[in-house]
């Protein structure tokens, strides 16, 4: 009987002109953002690589050089474009693809697209994430609202009444008749989407195909809830577009201004004295006036049981620069990882006002699943700093190693260049980032069996 | 097969339906007459079980209504004032559908044959609903009831609004289901029709059941002259 409730719903679905225009205009939406996602992905991809190259062609080609000149000169670690981010670009847009990793300094991400961008880009791209999480719940909402009080309204809910169906058997057809149509929609981007990746992990792709589908859900369970328990096909749309603002526009940006509020981030200027006036209390490699460079001079000549530097069997200065190098580290470390707090203290925030919207987690496990979120982000800056202190580690090494004391004009063979490793950015596996999801997944469970809850209660109340 | 025990409704301080008693038997069909807010489609609610009484019972084969809401909805097939049936389905389809809901299934030619039974133009069973007439659908309505092969059939003014002919060929379905020992309550302010159809009629007037009497005890001016003078008190 669910099932006749529901093939009848979706043939009425099917014949409404109403359902033709709306589904007409979502398919277009739908293909549209996913083109253009994909027209884009291809291009940042290949620049990507492009770029990629060229650095690693310009790392090589300073030939035979010094190996702190080599440092000071740089190269670049690129963020590799995941490929889910066709669906879900997240926060790539504002995080950044590159970080110059140099001597000295731990650099922020740059090449960021939304400062290419004009002010118009406030307004945000059209993306199959931005259809999934925005147009789609309109959808369910335009198809859904009347799907209880039109049968209230006609009076075909009393003829159906005495047919002998149980209200819940109602409106489970009901509930399905308005899912299927969307769960096919659903689908078929997600098939369109993976035939123009190509090449994807299956489990992030189903996965967050689930995530979605689970979403929906909830919007479809909502919308028959306020269609069951209102008795007019206005009151019903009005109520589920004020639930719709609420959940998708108002509950984000306040949660948004509140964590700010909560945990804020300091300032760059405040991030940058603050590592400023650390670096000052330590070792400079550049120094060796300092009373860090003098303290390091005594020990290092205690350690080795020499009177004086040139003594020593490797560069000083070299040396010098390696423990100036590790007192950096360790300083950006330190600051960087107090960003990574305020950035737990946030998304901490976040989950428990996710109990607000079942848009909140959908949107984060989103953007988990396709490696475009902030943890993405500082685990690729994370990674890139350690490839820097690898580097800087090789280079100084070689330098103390085969030079002596002021010898500023040794020049390393050129295959040391090559000894410093491409940089790899391998992002979470799939068990890593459910697990850092647990809590997402947890309320979007709770979300789902709570609509399913309101709705057999909605379902006495017809 | 269809008892009225005491049943009383009221809302607040209005008595909707003041203790009323009646029976009617397989094969009868029981008209109810009276003016608007007499009580008529109170009774058919409460037959219905889409309101529930205040006290006294209605009992349908004998299954209490509001104790076996279930097993009394299988026994009844009901048609309103207006049918209202889906749009974009055609007349076949809205029978297939809301007998389904009943958990009976049908081939296509035995729902056909429903449809010619109540006496719906062939033309018409696949013709969307909506261009259909009022007539057209209560025939839809019959083909329901006798697809669900119902024991009771509760009519609201099934006839209001239809042209004479129509009327008149919904009298003659009510008739041939009679044969089938059907039993009909129906309420209608058409006394003619009421008289042509009916076996018994009843007046009501503020929730009472005023007169009871059978349509062979009394001639169709004799009934108008009881039913204003009903009326007028």
């Amino acid at each position: 009987m669910v099932f006749l409730v529901a093939a009848k719903e979706i043939k009425e679905i099917v014949r409404s002109g109403q359902f033709k225009w709306m589904l007409g205009i979502v398919v277009l939406l739908s293909m549209v953002a996913t083109y253009i996602s994909h027209v884009h992905w291809q291009e940042k991809n290949r620049q990507r690589i492009e770029a990629a190259n060229q650095a690693r062609e310009l790392w090589l080609a300073q030939g035979s050089t010094n190996p702190h000149n080599a440092a000071h000169y740089g190269t670049f670690a690129f963020k590799p474009q995941f490929p889910l981010a066709l669906i879900d670009p997240g926060v790539e847009k504002y995080t950044g693809v590159s970080i110059f990793l140099e001597a000295h300094s731990r650099n922020e991400a740059d090449h960021v697209a939304a400062a290419d961008q004009t002010g118009l880009s406030r307004f945000g791209d059209l993306t199959p994430d931005f259809v999934l999480l925005f147009i789609v719940p309109l959808m369910i909402i335009a198809l859904g609202h009347q799907s209880v009080t039109k049968e209230k309204e006609q009076g075909t809910l009393k003829i159906i009444k005495t047919q002998g169906i149980s209200n819940r058997q109602l409106i489970a057809g009901k509930w399905l008749g308005n899912y299927l149509p969307v769960a096919m929609l659903t689908t078929c981007l997600f098939v369109v989407a993976a035939l123009f990746i190509g090449e994807f992990d299956w489990k992030f792709l189903a996965t967050l195909w689930l995530v979605y589908l689970a979403y929906f859900a909830i919007v479809n369970s909502i919308t028959l809830v306020v269609s069951s328990l209102t008795n007019s096909s206005g009151i019903s749309l009005v109520t589920l577009l004020a639930i719709w603002i609420c959940s998708c526009l108002a509950v984000p940006k306040i949660a948004s201004s509140y964590t700010n509020e909560k945990h804020p981030y300091p300032t760059r200027q405040e991030f940058e004295a603050a590592i400023a006036e650390d670096k000052k209390k330590g070792l400079d490699g550049h120094d060796p006036w300092s009373e860090a460079s003098k303290k390091l001079e005594r020990e290092t000549l205690e350690a080795y049981q020499v009177n004086k530097l040139e003594d020593l069997p490797f560069n000083f200065d070299a040396f010098r620069m390696q423990k100036g190098e590790e007192h950096e580290a360790e300083i950006y470390f330190k600051h960087n990882e107090r960003l990574k707090e305020v950035h737990k203290e946030q998304t901490t925030v976040y989950q428990k006002l996710a109990v607000l919207s079942p848009f909140l987690p959908t949107r984060f496990m989103s953007m988990s699943l396709a490696h475009t979120d902030y943890s993405t982000h500082w685990h690729f800056a994370d990674e890139a700093e350690k490839h820097r202190i690898k580097m800087q580690e090789i280079l100084n090494t070689n330098f103390a190693e085969n030079s002596r004391l002021g010898e500023w004009g040794y020049k390393a063979d050129a295959s040391l260049l090559s000894e410093i490793p491409e940089f790899h950015f391998e992002a979470l596996d799939f068990n890593e980032v459910m697990s850092a999801n647990s809590s997402n997944l947890g309320i979007l469970t709770a979300w789902l069996l709570a609509s399913f809850g309101l709705l057999i209660f909605a379902s006495t109340r017809i | 097969m269809l008892h009225a025990v005491n049943l009383t409704k009221k809302y607040q301080e209005h008595l909707a339906l003041d203790d009323l008693n009646l029976s009617i038997e397989p094969g009868d069909i029981y008209c109810l007459l009276g003016a608007n807010g007499a009580g008529k489609s109170t009774t058919i609610n409460l037959f219905l079980n889409f309101i529930a009484p205040t006290s006294g019972k209605a009992v349908i084969d004998k299954f209490e209504v509001t104790e076996n809401p279930q097993a009394t909805r299988k026994l009844i097939a009901y048609i309103p004032e207006n049918l209202v049936l889906y749009n974009e389905l055609s007349g076949l389809e809205n029978l297939e559908y809301f007998v389904g809901l009943a958990g009976m299934k049908y081939h296509q030619e035995q729902l056909v044959g429903f449809l010619k039974e109540a006496g719906l133009q062939v033309e018409a069973y696949k013709k969307r609903v909506k261009a259909y007439s009022k007539g057209m659908r209560q025939k839809v309505g019959v083909a329901m009831a006798i697809a669900k092969r119902a024991k009771v059939l509760l009519l609201d003014e099934p006839t209001s609004g239809l042209d004479p002919k129509a009327s008149n060929e919904f009298s003659e379905l009510l008739l041939r289901l009679s044969k089938q020992n059907v039993a009909t309550l129906m309420a209608t302010h058409d006394l003619f029709r009421a008289k042509e159809t009916g076996t018994n009629i009843g007046i009501m007037k503020s929730g009472k059941l005023v007169e009871q009497l059978s349509t062979e005890e009394i001639n169709h001016s004799d009934l108008e002259k009881l039913y204003l003078n009903h009326m007028s008190n």
